[in-house]
């Protein structure tokens, strides 16, 4: 498996508080890696360093070999980095159709109108939701929401996925569409990381889990050999 | 009949500044209230250059709208870099300093104006201004097609994008600072266009008239006629121009056309803000006719 996304040494802290210390954290093609921990753990904050939502203080995050550290949001989103958001953040003034079109990477020129259109209509085909591509996200479900956070997600075709909590909100059929699709997506050899609350799901799916508290990644290994650990499982739970 | 040109001309000239200002704070979302100093960079830049070089009136114009042009970018700049809202505090500091330095200078005629501006046509009586009345209004026109092109489409779609969730918008690969940049540079140019029309009409320009204040009116016009629509600024403008215009026509004293005007100006913002927020032209909020497709996924996704 090819390395992917790599940070090394990635610190942050708000004033007092300490949102990522020294993370040391590798992504490779094809793996799906779990990151878990109770809230305020740092997880999302590690996604938002990583996608540059937010400025590391120090420490080093390169993608495909290459330092993205310094590099704006939006310039790590074009070399292929593509996350979701914990609350979805869809553009609600648009409709589900033109939030995927945004996210396509190719510019200008580049493009071609209508092969953007059909690859944004196969990417809400593979979680079912080609109905609502002409509703606005306000008119739809949470759930539904979720589905078409993850479409949109994958318009970028970058090969760094970061979806953060795909699973809240989501049941039944729409719970196996986005295990398929996050597996497919893997399996293309892309690098996955979730963050993830549902357990059962993160066991289901990821190869590897990652265990995060208080801002420092504590355990890297198999996600039932964590939970057996009764001190993971206080830290996790707090009991 | 010279009274109406002077008039409609006016009233085009307000639509360049009010569809200008709905690009910038409507549709770009940003919050600036330095739009009055760009009127005035287009109307002193264009009529000093003409002034001392002779070059052509339509050479100054468009030097007076390059010249709000590159001032809002480096307005914008900085403060776009850091965050938007320092756009505001900037916007502040901008025209009431550039506005004092206008005041205090020789060169633009300090506090007594700028007289004796070249005309942009040289011919006098009615055929002259409805000649400058077809100027301003194809001026207007072309402003509010910019507008119109600029929001909608793929362009439309990101500004739509950028106003809703900026940092969404920046995590899909999109330069917000640039478009927010295109955005204010664009709006501030047509000020700058609207200032050149406005200077080479009446030949003299005073500082009172690009004081903070103006920008309350564009935004009243803007909001009356409907913020993030194309038309309604115009509308607006139409409005807020003719209206207060149309009470001379009363005959009243002239003790009483002065605050009744005001008085009008004053009781259609507060109408508006309580009936009508989203003004003549705008949909209210909420207001689109829901598609009904097909949803296999309605049971199982909550």
């Amino acid at each position: 498996m090819s390395e992917v996304l790599r940070t090394q040494a990635l610190c942050k802290r708000f004033g007092g508080v300490v949102v990522a210390n020294r993370i040391d954290l590798t992504l490779n093609g094809g793996q799906i890696v779990g990151l878990i921990g109770p809230n305020g753990a740092g997880k999302t904050s590690l996604f938002n360093l990583i996608s540059g939502a937010i400025p590391a203080d120090s420490g080093s995050v390169m993608l495909n070999g290459a330092a993205i550290g310094n590099l704006p949001m939006h310039s790590r989103a074009r070399l292929g980095i593509s996350r979701s958001w914990q609350h979805n953040r869809l553009f609600p003034s648009l409709t589900v159709l033109d939030n995927l079109l945004l996210a396509e990477r190719r510019r200008g020129e580049l493009r071609d109108v209508a092969a953007t259109r059909e690859r944004a209509m196969a990417q809400l085909e593979k979680v079912r939701m080609t109905h609502a591509a002409h509703r606005l996200p306000p008119e739809l479900s949470y759930g539904k929401q979720k589905l078409i956070s993850l479409a949109r997600v994958l318009m970028n075709d970058g090969n760094c996925l970061l979806l953060d909590e795909p699973m809240a909100g989501v049941e039944g059929p729409a719970y196996d569409s986005i295990r398929a699709v996050v597996r497919n997506e893997a399996a293309a050899g892309r690098a996955v990381c979730v963050v993830e609350h549902n357990i059962s799901f993160i066991k289901d799916l990821c190869d590897l889990a990652v265990f995060m508290f208080a801002g420092r990644i504590i355990q890297t290994g198999p996600i039932d050999e964590m939970m057996r650990s009764p001190e993971l499982t206080e830290l996790y739970f707090g009991a | 009949m010279e009274f109406v040109g002077s008039i409609l001309i006016q009233i085009g000239i307000f639509t360049i500044l009010a569809t200008s200002f709905n690009l910038i704070i409507g549709y770009g979302g940003l919050m600036s209230i330095a739009h009055p100093i760009f009127f005035a960079l287009g109307a002193y830049g264009s009529g000093l250059l003409t002034q001392a070089t002779g070059v052509p009136v339509f050479a100054g114009i468009a030097f007076g709208m390059a010249l709000a042009t590159v001032a809002s970018v480096a307005l914008a700049l900085p403060s776009l870099r850091v965050s938007g809202d320092y756009l505001v505090i900037a916007s502040i500091g901008f025209q009431l300093g550039l506005l004092q330095i206008i005041k205090n200078s020789e060169w633009s005629g300090g506090p007594g104006g700028l007289s004796n501006i070249p005309p942009l046509l040289h011919a006098v009586g009615p055929a002259a201004i409805w000649s400058y009345v077809a100027i301003v209004g194809f001026a207007a026109i072309a402003s509010i097609l910019i507008v119109r092109w600029l929001v909608s489409g793929d362009y439309g779609r990101a500004i739509t994008a950028m106003r809703d969730d900026e940092e969404a918008f920046k995590g899909l690969g999109h330069d917000a600072v640039r478009l927010k940049l295109v955005l204010f540079g664009i709006g501030s140019g047509l000020a700058g266009l609207a200032g050149g029309l406005y200077g080479h009409y009446f030949l003299f320009v005073t500082p009172e008239q690009f004081e903070i204040l103006y920008s309350a009116a564009m935004l009243t016009m803007v909001v009356v006629g409907g913020i993030r629509t194309v038309w309604g600024p115009a509308l607006g403008a139409v409005l807020l121009q003719f209206l207060p215009q149309a009470i001379n026509f009363l005959k009243l004293p002239s003790s009483v056309t002065g605050p009744l005007q005001g008085i009008l100006f004053t009781g259609l913002v507060l109408l508006f803000l309580f009936l009508r927020p989203h003004g003549l032209l705008g949909r209210a909020p909420g207001a689109r006719a829901v598609v009904q497709e097909d949803d296999p996924t309605e049971a199982s996704v909550k």
